[in-house]
């Protein structure tokens, strides 16, 4: 497993206002649609602290996806950059 | 209705306040299609409620058990919140098994030990489970708090070997790696899942309709759309529509936001209630637990009790925890919500909340929960002082597994050197040895730093740790001496620094007289011992009293070895049992701590021949030392066991346990103090066992120091004998006989003139051989010790004594009788460790013992299944102390159980 942090994105349902984002303060925030995709780099126990919060605060988790330089990013045209 | 009972361990450790007793908090509207749905399937062994936050598992439980003629017994248990210790939770799961028992009234509560033996727990839960005789429904609430690796594995335990009509229920946001396969393939187990728990329209409907709220049918299915039937954002949604102006509009327009349903939801909720409501529900959602003096506190204004009740009668989130209704959580998704709230609008107050939270905590003598509010309000030095000021005490509580979180909760690489003695602790409590020293080592040095009174204490407890190092290693003599000092009262200016002192003094004292009774420093060591248990009793530490009495029971092993003495032996065993009552009382009976008690009595026993008490005793030494890997109480069990065997004549077996024994001394990095004992035994066993060579070559390579000790000349006599030279026997026991040779008590003197019989016979001396004969009789009488004669084979040398010469005739009698094996002397009836009675049950599958029916015609014969068989053997196997049936049935036998007609 490589231990350095890498770039994942993680997609919940609904919009996260500021109170719901003060559990994410490592994680940049966009709106998709109905849905929030919070972007940052974690190594793998910050990822599983974000689970757990999102389960704590009973949140849909919809998707997570570590990102790769030459991947898509989850939304056309919305290419992850360094 | 029935109270759901909140087991909770009293003891002093046990975070979490009161034993709560939650009521059923009124309900809304009566889900019962839920309830019937749960009905169905706690007819399974096993049913699981797996859905995440805020889908109203515990509701659906309190709905469930608050019924009104709800058979049977609830034994439920709520996990903490982020619980990483698991005996807290065993402590919790065993005192709300016995509640609903009724095995609580009159006991002592179940009490934590600083060496928890996770394994056994779960075999006490299981034995009062199978003695309750059934009708119990185990019920484990927010399992996946439970966040201890060592917990699970025991649980499926527990869950896959449940006795006939006990059930359980668990509820947990998450599926739990549990083993459950085994249950899932017999079709017992049952699960409940978030699809399930969701909310119908008509429920939706329901529930407005019973909060008086008017709202139409359209805006009602609106609501329902909008929350996905999720429990928490209906109970929410009812909060903020209780008394809203435009129901219709407010629905319309949480239908249109895009925000989560929580968020939104809380907001609303949150701005409608007055501003002290508000402030108080932000300022304390950072605690686990709240009472009105807290909340109080953490405001700045009175009245918040008041307030709790309030919101809990509102249904808003709030729960009372005991039945007066003073403390109260909160729902955890609700504090977890309103404490990012609290960060977001007070973020420079959040640190100041939780010093005064600590410091409140501190006073009510929770130290662990002040400790975890001072990390959080980021005063790390100020939270390391309070661990090493208090690791002792901790450690007492049966906390070692939280001081290990809170541990890992210190920011990596910012190392405080407070830490240092905490780490010493928990390396030496894992048997890390050397870095148990280094971190000592770092903790000395900056001890000198420090102000007058915490340097005499934090040298108390680094001295206390050096012993115990030093006896894990087997390094006694020297520490001894630099640590006297821990003898004399620790003294501080406040109560606090006196209780602290108190739990430091009583460890020092028992680590201190334990260190003198193995390098027999004797009178010190009892009087340091009956010190510590003095002061143990007075601060309420069974635990430390219990070990002070085991090791006190040790030490007097030697104090009595030293001459002939009528009241030594039945003063150990007083002694013994004493030590071993106390701790049945607190069900350690089986725990390391009272090993040197079970052993001592063991030992006690054989040297007077009561060879099948003893063995009985040793049997449980075996299992209480399961968990210790301490080489020196090992070696003492090793030894015990190779005197038992010798003394029945099994040279072989005996020489095995010898030899083991031998091998753990040479672990040690000294000597103990019976060192000449066990050596000489082990040349004796070896030559007796028909290997004299190998005895001989063993011999040969000991030092001078030894080969002169009066234990090691019997052992070469033996070797002479086994040889066929019975002159050079004679001569190696001589310095023995006259006095000169050093020896570790009288039982070698005796031991010497049995060996000098057995060489005058065989020189065709029968008159010196009466005579030694004679005067080891002489010796032994006033002990009634047996042990020296039964070993040296001695039996035709007594019978050879004339009856009317002799002056011992009755133990002379005695002694044959026992060389010839028939039954020992008659052993007092306490002598054997107390049978715990057996259940009507059990007796009826006790009787089936002596035959050669098996398990499963047994269950046919009783018309019961196969598994309760199965946990009744257990448990007679457990109750009798024996390991298999046969043994079972000579146990049953002489305890008269199997006698026709006795039926209860």
């Amino acid at each position: 497993m490589d231990p350095a942090p890498a770039p994942y994105t993680i997609r919940i349902n609904g919009h996260l206002g500021a109170t719901l984002l003060a559990a994410f303060p490592a994680l940049a925030p966009q709106h998709h649609g109905a849905h929030t995709v919070l972007t940052g780099l974690l190594d793998q126990s910050a990822l599983y602290g974000v689970l757990a919060e999102i389960e704590a605060l009973g949140l849909e988790l919809l998707e997570i996806r570590k990102l790769t330089p030459d991947c898509t990013s989850p939304e056309p045209g919305d290419r992850y950059s360094p | 209705m029935p109270g759901l009972v909140t087991g909770a361990g009293r003891g002093r450790g046990y975070q979490g306040g009161p034993l709560t007793v939650t009521r059923a908090a009124p309900r809304l509207i009566d889900r019962g299609d839920l309830v019937a749905a749960l009905d169905r399937a706690a007819v399974s062994k096993v049913t699981v409620i797996s859905a995440p936050a805020g889908s109203g598992k515990t509701s659906l439980l309190r709905a469930w058990a608050g019924r009104l003629g709800q058979p049977g017994r609830l034994a439920l248990v709520q996990v903490q919140r982020g619980q990483q210790d698991a005996q807290q939770f065993w402590l919790a799961l065993l005192g709300a098994v016995r509640h609903a028992t009724g095995a609580d009234s009159g006991a002592e509560p179940p009490t934590a030990t600083p060496e928890f033996n996770a394994p056994a727990m779960a075999g006490r839960v299981l034995s009062e489970l199978a003695s309750a005789g059934g009708g119990i429904t185990l019920v484990v609430d927010d399992l996946h708090e439970l966040n201890s690796p060592e917990a699970l594995p025991q649980l499926t335990q527990l869950l896959t070997s449940l006795p006939p009509q006990v059930h359980a229920i668990l509820t947990t946001r998450h599926d739990v790696p549990l083993r459950l396969h085994q249950l899932r393939l017999a079709g017992e187990l049952a699960e409940i899942r978030a699809v399930d728990l969701r909310f119908s329209e008509d429920e939706t409907r329901e529930l407005l309709d019973a909060s008086g709220i008017a709202l139409s049918d359209s805006g009602a299915a609106l609501l329902h759309q909008r929350t996905e039937g999720w429990a928490a954002g209906l109970q929410l949604a009812v909060l903020s529509l209780a008394g809203h102006t435009d129901p219709e509009r407010f629905v319309a327009e949480f239908s249109g936001s895009d925000r989560t349903v929580a968020e939104y939801l809380i907001a609303e909720m949150l701005e409608r209630q007055p501003a002290d409501v508000q402030d108080l529900l932000l300022r304390t959602s950072l605690l686990d637990r709240v009472n009105g003096e807290l909340a109080d506190l953490l405001t700045g204004r009175p009245g918040s009790a008041r307030i709790l009740l309030d919101l809990e009668d509102a249904n808003a989130f709030v729960e009372s925890l005991d039945p007066e209704r003073t403390w109260f959580r909160y729902h955890h998704l609700f504090a977890d919500l309103l404490r990012l709230e609290l960060r977001r609008r007070l973020p420079e107050e959040v640190p100041a909340l939780h010093r005064r939270a600590a410091g409140w905590f501190t006073v009510q003598g929770q130290v662990a929960e002040a400790i975890r509010h001072t990390q959080a309000a980021g005063d790390w030095a100020e939270a390391a002082r309070l661990l090493a000021d208090h690791s002792f005490s901790l450690t007492l509580d049966g906390q070692a597994q939280t001081i290990q979180a809170l541990l890992r909760a210190f920011p990596p690489g910012a190392d405080h050197p407070e830490l240092a003695l905490v780490r010493a602790m928990d390396d030496l409590a894992q048997g890390r040895l050397d870095e148990a020293a280094a971190h000592m080592t770092v903790a000395e040095a900056h001890v000198r730093t420090m102000p007058p009174d915490r340097q005499r204490r934090l040298r108390v407890a680094i001295a206390s740790l050096k012993l115990s190092l030093a006896r894990r290693r087997g390094d006694l003599a020297d520490v001894v001496e630099q640590v006297r000092f821990l003898a004399s009262p620790v003294t501080g200016p406040s109560d606090e620094d006196i209780a602290l002192g108190s739990d430091l003094r009583a460890v020092a004292l028992m680590n201190l007289g334990t260190a003198e009774a193995w390098s027999l420093g004797l009178p010190d060591a009892e009087r340091h011992l009956r010190e510590g248990a003095v002061l143990a009793r007075e601060i309420g530490r069974p635990y430390l009293e219990v070990g002070c009495l085991a090791q006190f029971a040790f030490a007097y092993i030697f104090h009595g070895a030293a001459t002939p003495n009528v009241d030594a032996f039945a003063a150990t065993r007083q002694r013994c049992r004493e030590a071993i009552e106390l701790a049945q009382r607190y069900g350690w009976g089986t725990e390391p701590v009272i090993a040197p008690a079970l052993l001592t009595l063991a030992g006690n026993l054989i040297m007077t021949g009561e060879f099948d008490g003893a063995e009985r005793w040793l049997q449980r030494s075996e299992r209480a030392l399961q968990t210790d890997a301490g080489p020196d109480i090992r070696l003492l069990l090793h030894q015990t066991a190779g005197m038992l065997h010798a003394g029945r004549g099994r040279h072989r077996e005996a020489l095995e346990e010898f030899t083991e024994a031998e091998r753990l001394q040479s672990q040690l990095e000294r000597s103990q103090a019976l060192a000449t004992q066990l050596t000489g035994w082990l040349l004796a066993s070896q030559a007796r066992a028909g290997l004299p060579g190998e005895a001989r070559a063993l011999l040969a390579a000991l030092d001078d120091e030894g080969a002169d000790s009066g234990e090691i000349r019997n052992a070469r006599a033996v070797i002479c004998l086994a040889d066929g030279d019975p002159a050079a026997a004679l001569a190696a026991v001589a310095d023995v006989l006259d006095g000169t040779a050093p020896v570790l008590g009288y039982v070698t003197v005796v031991e010497a003139h049995l060996l000098a019989g057995l060489a005058h016979r065989e020189l065709g001396d029968q008159r010196a051989a009466n005579q030694a004969a004679e005067r080891a009789l002489a010796l032994a009488e006033s002990d009634r010790l047996v042990l020296p004669f039964a070993m040296t084979g001695s039996a035709e040398l007594l019978e050879a004594l004339p009856p009317h010469q002799t002056a011992h005739a009755a133990m002379l009698a005695d002694i044959l009788d026992i060389l010839h094996g028939s039954s020992p002397a008659a052993e007092e009836q306490s002598s054997s460790p107390p049978v715990e009675e057996l259940s009507p049950g059990e007796l009826r599958v006790l009787r089936y013992l002596p035959t050669n029916l098996s398990r499963p015609e047994i269950a046919a014969q009783l018309s019961v299944s196969l598994n309760t068989v199965s946990t009744h053997l257990r448990s007679i196997y457990a109750k009798l102390q024996v390991r298999n049936r046969s043994s079972a049935v000579q146990r049953a036998r002489e305890l008269r159980l199997l006698a026709a007609g006795r039926t209860r």
